[in-house]
């Protein structure tokens, strides 16, 4: 899904990055703001507060404790001075005059000389404030403060001014680095699915460029000039093959002919009709391994996509069977042919039955004389299958991939028949196919399968059933 | 035709030593020859005779042996043709035989194997294969009911069998190479390296030979197989 790639694409970690960045900087700047006016605020408040303090203590000084009282009450007639707190109380904590019912209980400890200032909760229901706490020459506590409901509601607003800001900034971050990402996402993914596409079908298309010379264009054009190069260059191979063909076909039809002709004169008591048997043999050999060759190569190089029609996998299994039947019955092999009978992929028909001959073949050879050699096909998540098991003496793993490598052949098989080729053409066929060859252990013996990819598998048409396919092949017959 | 040119064959082939190995061993089977070298050399001959078979080599000097198989065809030649070509793929076969061949050879070749072809060639030139009841010696096949017997005991073959029982028996006395087999009988073009159709063969054998006074199906070494009544 584009979003998922969106959000794994290394675009869009950076864009989250550097607005993140920003944005950190961004909300650590209105911080500091918030903090000092708050600092500023709350230290304007103390002044005042020490301030008033130093007037109440001239009060006391000139007229003493009823002095203090008297101011104390005028302030308290004032509305102005409505969020003030004053109290004064004796040595006792008896209340004197002020605005609160008693001494805070929270600071009962004798206050110090020095006035001090505290954070103090506002009693109930009040709002809370911030008071200096201070002793009068005479013993006397007096109380003043301030109720910082105001800064309560700078602090509450600022605190909730931040967290919008936080916020409005993470989904403008995260809802940019999409936006953006995508736009790149979008013309990678565009880029990517026609790369794909050409290599899977048709080395001639070309990957369209915006015209706008950008990054994007360039990389469009390089990887379009690499596909001109792979064109030319396999071009190149299957002219190379051809001309092989063609200058090798004809010595070596020569040479069998001559050999023919010398076979067809001896006699058949002469001892040279039998070496000249044997080389005709031999050299058919050669001309097999020659031939196959030549089809493998011709195969890779033509990768014609545009003739693939489709092709149901199990009457692919099913016409394998019915032509090594015979053969197996020899060694007393047992096939069984199973699976889902609708299973349809894009493909050439000839190549596929040759790749799962060929396969068949090396299952009934290599497989357990007696045993028994299974060919089905399985849906896989999607994915199309058709495999062939034995119950022979299998293949090492670790030579898995080595055996569909021309000419490779296992320790053990090199004196029984063969070339080594076969399995390398089905690769090759399931190369084209944009198949996978899966190898595994069948415990015991060897299970090869190929897997089409999802976009090759047919949606399935009506099954035929074997009644039906019976029949159709007689009404071939006829 | 007339029978003089019932065994006249012209052989389109470039290479000089080639077409005279060809040439050598169609005469040996009582073939008369002519050759051709180069594509307007055979397009002359081939519009000026009548033949009952053109062998023609893709490769010529002047122009694809295909197109000169047109042309002979766009003139009216029905004369069957056996294309002999290095180009042994599929497409290129089926575009051969698209173009209006008869029959794919791929080099190189066995001579045996362009002799059986060449006889089962000219031979399906003069026959109309409308039979339904085919006959040789006491071996008796109803292509509609798909049923064999031989002195009347019916013998049960499975469908493929039967296939390969009836393309033997309308090749009845020539000689049939595998390859002709696995396409008649199977429809492929390729070789494999088991000997399936030897196998095949034999269980057929065994169904119509076994037991009875003389055996139909023969080996012929090197090249097929022939089925033929003893007389």
């Amino acid at each position: 899904m584009l979003l998922t790639k969106t959000i794994r694409s290394t675009t869009f970690k950076l864009a989250l990055a550097s607005i993140a960045v920003f944005g950190t900087i961004v909300v650590a700047f209105l911080s500091y703001v918030y903090i000092s006016t708050l600092t500023y605020v709350q230290s304007e408040f103390d002044r005042a507060i020490t301030v008033e303090r130093r007037l109440l203590e001239g009060s006391f000084q000139h007229e003493g404790r009823p002095g203090v009282i008297a101011e104390i009450q005028r302030y308290l007639s004032d509305n102005a001075f409505a969020d003030r707190i004053y109290l004064l109380t004796d040595a006792s904590f008896h209340v004197l005059a002020g605005n609160l019912k008693s001494w805070p209980t929270e600071f009962s400890a004798a206050p110090a000389e020095a006035p001090k200032f505290e954070e103090w909760s506002g009693g109930e229901n009040q709002p809370p404030a911030r008071i200096s706490l201070g002793t009068l020459p005479n013993g006397d506590r007096l109380i003043l403060g301030r109720r910082i409901g105001s800064i309560d509601a700078l602090r509450e607003n600022n605190r909730n001014a931040l967290i919008a800001t936080f916020v409005f900034l993470f989904l403008l971050t995260a809802g940019a680095s999409v936006a953006v990402t995508r736009r790149t996402i979008g013309r990678i993914e565009s880029i990517n699915a026609t790369s794909r596409g050409i290599m899977e079908s048709d080395l001639k298309k070309r990957i369209p460029l915006r015209g706008t010379n950008d990054e994007w264009d360039q990389v469009a054009g390089n990887l379009n000039s690499m596909l001109d190069r792979i064109e030319r260059l396999m071009g190149e191979l299957r002219q190379a093959t051809d001309n092989v063909a063609h200058d090798l076909r004809t010595p070596l039809t020569r040479i069998r002919g001559r050999l023919e002709i010398a076979y067809s004169q001896l006699h058949d008591n002469d001892c040279r009709r039998e070496l000249i048997g044997d080389t005709i043999a031999d050299l058919d050999v050669v001309l097999r391994v020659f031939t196959s060759l030549t089809r493998i190569s011709q195969i890779e190089t033509n990768i014609q996509r545009s003739a693939f029609r489709t092709v149901n996998l199990f009457e692919v299994a099913g016409r394998a069977v019915e032509l090594y039947e015979a053969a197996a019955e020899e060694r007393g092999v047992r096939l069984r042919l199973v699976g889902d009978m609708t299973l349809s992929v894009m493909g050439d028909p000839d190549l596929l039955f040759d790749a799962i001959s060929n396969l068949l073949d090396n299952a009934i050879k290599h497989g357990r004389n007696a045993g028994e050699v299974m060919i089905g096909t399985a849906n896989a998540n999607g994915r199309h299958t058709i495999y062939v098991a034995d119950n022979g003496p299998g293949i090492p793993a670790k030579e898995y991939s080595d055996v569909l490598k021309r000419f490779y052949r296992l320790e053990r098989s090199r004196h029984t028949p063969g070339n080594g080729l076969g399995l390398s053409l089905v690769a090759a066929v399931a190369n084209i196919h944009g198949a996978r060859i899966e190898m595994s252990d069948n415990a015991p013996g060897l299970r090869v399968q190929l897997s089409f990819p999802t976009s090759a598998s047919v949606p399935h048409l009506t099954p035929r059933t074997k009644s039906e396919l019976a029949k159709e092949e007689e009404q071939e017959l006829r | 035709m007339d029978s003089s040119s019932r065994r006249r064959i012209l052989v389109i082939e470039d290479d000089t030593e080639t077409a005279s190995q060809i040439a050598n061993s169609l005469s040996t089977q009582g073939y008369e020859i002519e050759l051709a070298s180069t594509g307007t050399d055979a397009l002359e001959r081939g519009l000026a005779t009548d033949y009952a078979l053109i062998t023609i080599d893709r490769m010529l000097p002047d122009m694809d042996g295909l197109s000169v198989m047109q042309l002979l065809r766009n003139n009216g030649v029905t004369t069957p043709v056996l294309i002999i070509s290095a180009l042994g793929e599929i497409d290129e076969r089926v575009r051969g035989l698209r173009a209006g061949g008869d029959d794919y050879l791929v080099k190189p070749f066995s001579f045996a194997e362009m002799a059986a072809r060449i006889e089962a060639l000219c031979r399906r030139s003069s026959t109309i294969i409308k039979e339904t009841l085919l006959r040789v010696g006491d071996l008796e096949m109803d292509l509609v009911s798909r049923t064999v017997s031989r002195r009347g005991q019916s013998i049960i073959l499975l469908p493929r069998e039967f296939k390969l029982l009836e393309y033997l028996v309308r090749s009845q006395g020539q000689v049939v190479s595998r390859t002709m087999l696995l396409q008649h009988v199977w429809e492929l073009h390729y070789d494999p390296t088991t000997n399936i159709i030897d196998v095949y063969v034999g269980r057929v054998r065994r169904k119509v030979d076994g037991d009875q006074n003389y055996p139909l199906i023969h080996t012929v070494r090197g090249v097929g197989y022939c089925l033929r009544a003893p007389n």
